[in-house]
């Protein structure tokens, strides 16, 4: 009998994978009835808890329990495929140090911060987190609490966040991870073109001649579209692959045109193309007159440090005007980079230079389509923005922009890093929909939806992610609540800047998160997780698609969501605990209402009635506060964006869909934006709009090479670059749990070149320490394997908790972006 | 069928895989997924696609399988596509719910 079942299982098994391959089935599996009359397996899709690229994914549950996972053949984004952390994706919820109730420090039985850990009821912990709350407002006003979120909060919790913390506690200090991942592409959107989030989609995939990678390993990180780029590149042989990076990964095995550039140097190599692109007459002049303008950037702009350090000192322009421009013509451009020649470009990166030239001509051939990919090594970088900015020059100088193919694409690291810190603005300068909280318009907008007095929203930024840790540790930011990510593992600095923050005993730091990790065990009250499809919600990816998911299993019982929790507080607090009488007076009605009353319950948010939630399905979110809680918050979020160019399809669509791309309008989503006829904001008769500036024109930015924060010297000799790793995903809080993983992964080792080890007497296996002018952290040295610096650079991937490689890096971040560069600093390493 | 090669847990466990070789080393990499216990090649693509499942008693056992497969020089991407386990613990139960069919 078994053996019969095995049989079944098994040609479900070859069946979905010749399905993925494009082959047609063997006859074992050609006559399949569902397999879930066989074997009890419910199976519905959800977008994976991982990556940006947004795959689908279908679950099966059986018994309560997820025990099967697949790639969903009827995704666009993943058709069947899965990496290897979508594999194992079933597991990460049944980890065996899952939380399921809150841990309060406490000695004697009463809430201390030097005590030790102990289970207390949610009851009691909302008691003392309200409590605490309540004294940090009455002591130091709104700016004494914060929040830091996630790009991996479902679109429905970033929205409520964003209301409690900006509308409620009437505090801009709210910031997400995606700080330390996507900032500075933001602010290369806006600043170029005025509106948020790549104009192509992943189509560009199966279009483009050519496809160039900076500072981005897809092998690794993006595992499913360098699979789609993989297949294009065998299948299609005049496709040429260029990958530029500091030091040499798995994405170069691919490689026609593999480079290694000393960090910071891709500045000059970006400017350099252009330059070739002008003095080899390849200039797009028809597209550039009529769909670009031209500025010179404001440099000289410092390294985000705090204002006390001797490099901030020195900086001439680090203050507001960071940012500014002005504008020059195309003769004072092609001057501007005149400078960036072959030669010149080649000695500053150590690029040769006829790979240089290759490089340079597949941007400036007019027949090769070309895509560029970028990640963390163009964001995480002190001149990030500027980077993004000279990227999208080349494109704009070619008008290889927004049509198949042709497509400058920054992909993004974290499962809802667009759709909920960038779209919803979880960011703590931003609101809904690319609105900021300083434009007055933006606020009143904002206001209104809420329908909320004039004047509730605060207009001042509040403290961005690195900020945020200055602040505790300075002692003026006190009600701290952290949720959906890692950050004392995550963030730059932890020695000098983190760790002391959340121990300075003026803080109160709350820790909501699944697993206890390294956050949350610095924390002073641990709030245990639901996770994934233990609630429903909706992810956005990279290529603007919006995707929706149905609960499927219940939590671990004393475990909640983080919807749960944000709502679930906001009804400890009266609306006179926390908003100003004169603010009240502008709408007396809301005297003596809770919260949950006047931001979710009776606003918009409430008006989906538990009917609207199918029968069948779990929501314990939804029957808990009495309303389709979800639908409601989805519903009065779109409405910031709808004829807005951000438009988003009724929530009850994405349930049925396999996700669509933003702007959907009259039920169409949009593939490739800023282009007649595949985009409906643009303007008959003008080709190509870009409808995020007034005039309809993309800026095309005068920005020079500019050094790095810190550079090797004669004592800290090495250069130092942080990273990801393919089995764990960010900080392997989950992955690391999932015994496969960890043995293929289990420690995070300092890669370095063989010569340099041999220099410094020591041999692969050995155990060394890192030491930063900050901090220093021990491994073992790896000089093979799959990571291959050049002699001067060392690579440490940053997912291990027991070797915490976040003590040596420098918090510098960009100016514009706020986003920590965490791969260049300079360390030193000597044997143990 | 493949057999259990361990007898420590009652899981049985089958997943597919789709690998993407080297052309010219395909036949390497065919032999290297056939000389794994429990994995079988069910067909090949004409851009030289393998679709093979593998079959284990655990996640660990297919885990390591999975690891020899991915580091093989002939191989440029491995995609895991699907995985199914059936708990063989209470043999009465699986009886009846095959007797369901």
């Amino acid at each position: 009998m078994t053996i019969n079942r095995r049989e079944f299982i098994k040609a479900n098994a070859i069946a979905a994978a010749a399905a993925v391959a494009g082959v047609s089935v063997p006859a074992v599996a050609s006559n399949l009835i569902t397999s879930s009359d066989i074997t009890k397996l419910k199976w519905d899709k959800a977008p994976c808890r991982f990556c940006g690229t947004g795959c689908s994914v279908n679950v099966g549950v059986m018994d309560g329990k997820v025990v099967a996972t697949h790639g969903d053949i009827k995704s666009p984004v993943n058709k069947g495929l899965n990496c290897v952390k979508g594999y194992f994706l079933s597991k990460i919820m049944y980890g065996k140090d899952r939380l399921t109730t809150p841990l309060l420090r406490m000695t004697n039985g009463k809430y201390d911060k030097e005590g030790e850990f102990a289970p207390v009821s949610w009851d009691q912990a909302f008691n003392v987190m309200a409590e605490k709350a309540k004294d940090a407002l009455k002591k130091d006003g709104p700016e004494a609490l914060g929040m830091f979120g996630s790009g991996q909060w479902t679109v429905q919790e970033g929205y409520a966040a964003v209301k409690l913390m900006k509308a409620g506690f009437r505090t801009n200090n709210i910031d997400p991870n995606a700080r330390h991942c996507m900032a500075s592409a933001v602010g290369g959107f806006m600043r170029t073109f005025g509106i948020d989030e790549p104009m192509g989609c992943y189509d560009d995939l199966e279009a483009a001649d050519a496809f160039v990678l900076w500072g981005s390993n897809m092998a690794e990180m993006h595992p499913i579209l360098w699979t789609r780029l993989t297949d294009r590149r065998l299948s299609a042989p005049h496709v040429k692959v260029a990958v530029l990076s500091t030091f040499e990964h798995r994405s170069f095995d691919l490689a026609d045109n593999g480079m290694i550039f000393t960090p910071q140097t891709d500045l000059a190599i970006l400017n350099y193309i252009a330059n070739y692109i002008i003095q080899t007459g390849r200039v797009n002049k028809d597209f550039v007159s009529k769909h670009t303008n031209f500025r010179l950037g404001e440099t000289d702009i410092g390294y985000g440090l705090r204002p006390e350090h001797p490099l901030e000192q020195a900086a001439k322009n680090n203050g507001k005007t960071a940012g500014s421009s002005t504008p020059i013509d195309f003769d004072e451009y092609a001057k501007f980079v005149s400078t960036y020649t072959v030669e010149s470009v080649s000695k500053l990166s150590g690029v040769p230079e006829h790979k240089l030239e290759a490089l340079a001509e597949l941007y400036a051939d007019p027949k090769i389509k070309v895509t560029s990919f970028w990640t963390m090594g163009f964001n995480q970088h002190t001149r990030g923005v500027w980077a993004n900015n000279l990227v999208y020059n080349i494109h704009l100088l070619t008008g290889k922009i927004s049509t198949p193919g042709n497509s400058p694409f920054s992909l993004t690291g974290q499962p809802s890093a667009c759709g909920t810190a960038r779209e919803v603005g979880t960011f703590s300068h931003r609101l809904p929909a690319d609105m900021v909280v300083k434009n007055p318009k933006h606020r009143a907008i904002a206001e209104k939806i809420w329908d909320l007095p004039e004047g509730t929203v605060p207009p001042k930024p509040g403290y961005h992610a690195a900020l945020q840790n200055r602040m505790l540790k300075d002692g003026k930011l006190n009600f701290y609540w952290v949720q959906c990510n890692n950050n004392m593992q995550a963030a730059a600095n932890i020695n000098e800047e983190g760790y002391p923050g959340y121990r300075n005993p003026k803080n109160f730091i709350v820790v909501s998160d699944p697993y206890p990790t390294v956050t949350a065990q610095a924390a002073d009250l641990i709030l245990p997780t639901a996770m994934w499809v233990e609630k429903e919600g909706v992810y956005g990816n990279a290529e603007r698609r919006t995707q929706s998911w149905y609960q499927m299993v219940e939590a671990p019982e004393g475990a909640k969501s983080d919807l749960w929790q944000l709502v679930e507080f906001s009804k400890r607090f009266k609306v006179e605990d926390v908003w100003p009488e004169e603010l009240i007076a502008k709408k007396p009605e809301v005297r003596g209402k809770t919260l949950f009353d006047v931001l979710y319950k009776d606003s918009s948010v409430g008006k989906f009635s538990l009917d609207e939630v199918p029968e069948d399905r779990l929501n314990d979110d939804a029957r808990d506060f009495g309303f389709y809680i979800q639908k409601g918050l989805f519903e009065e979020y779109a409405t910031f964006g709808r004829g807005h160019a951000h438009d988003l399809a009724p929530y009850d669509r994405y349930h049925k869909e396999r996700g669509l791309r933003w702007p959907v309008v009259n039920g169409k989503e949009t593939k490739w934006r800023f282009k007649e006829g595949s985009d409906p904001y643009v303007k008959p008769g003008s080709g190509w709009d870009f409808y995020g500036k007034k005039d309809g024109r993309a800026i095309i930015f005068a920005l020079p090479y500019e050094p790095a924060a810190e550079s090797p010297d004669e004592e800290y000799d090495l250069w130092l670059s942080t990273g990801r790793v393919l089995e764990h995903w960010h900080s392997g809080s989950m992955t690391q749990r999932v015994p496969e993983l960890y043995k293929a992964m289990p420690d995070a080792l300092v890669y370095m070149h063989p010569d340099d080890a041999k220099k410094r007497g020591m041999r692969r296996g050995d155990l060394v320490k890192l030491i930063s002018r900050r901090g220093e952290v021990q491994t073992r040295v790896e000089t093979r394997g799959r990571n291959k610096p050049p002699i001067g650079l060392v690579f440490m991937p940053w997912f291990d908790a027991s070797r915490l490689v976040n003590k040596v890096t420098l918090d510098a971040t960009d100016p514009l972006s706020k986003q920590t560069d965490f791969k260049k600093c300079a360390i030193k390493i000597v044997k143990v | 069928m493949t057999k259990n090669t361990d007898s420590t847990t009652c899981e049985y466990h089958v997943a597919s895989f789709v690998a993407y070789p080297i052309l010219a080393q395909l036949d390497e990499v065919k032999k290297a997924i056939t000389n794994i216990e429990g994995a079988e090649i069910h067909v090949t693509s004409e851009e030289g696609k393998i679709v093979f499942t593998m079959e284990g008693n655990s996640y660990r056992d297919i885990g390591t399988k999975m690891d020899i497969i991915r580091v093989h020089k002939g191989i440029i991407n491995l995609s895991p596509v699907y995985h199914q386990i059936l708990d063989e613990t209470d043999n009465e139960k699986n009886e009846d719910q095959y007797k369901e069919l």
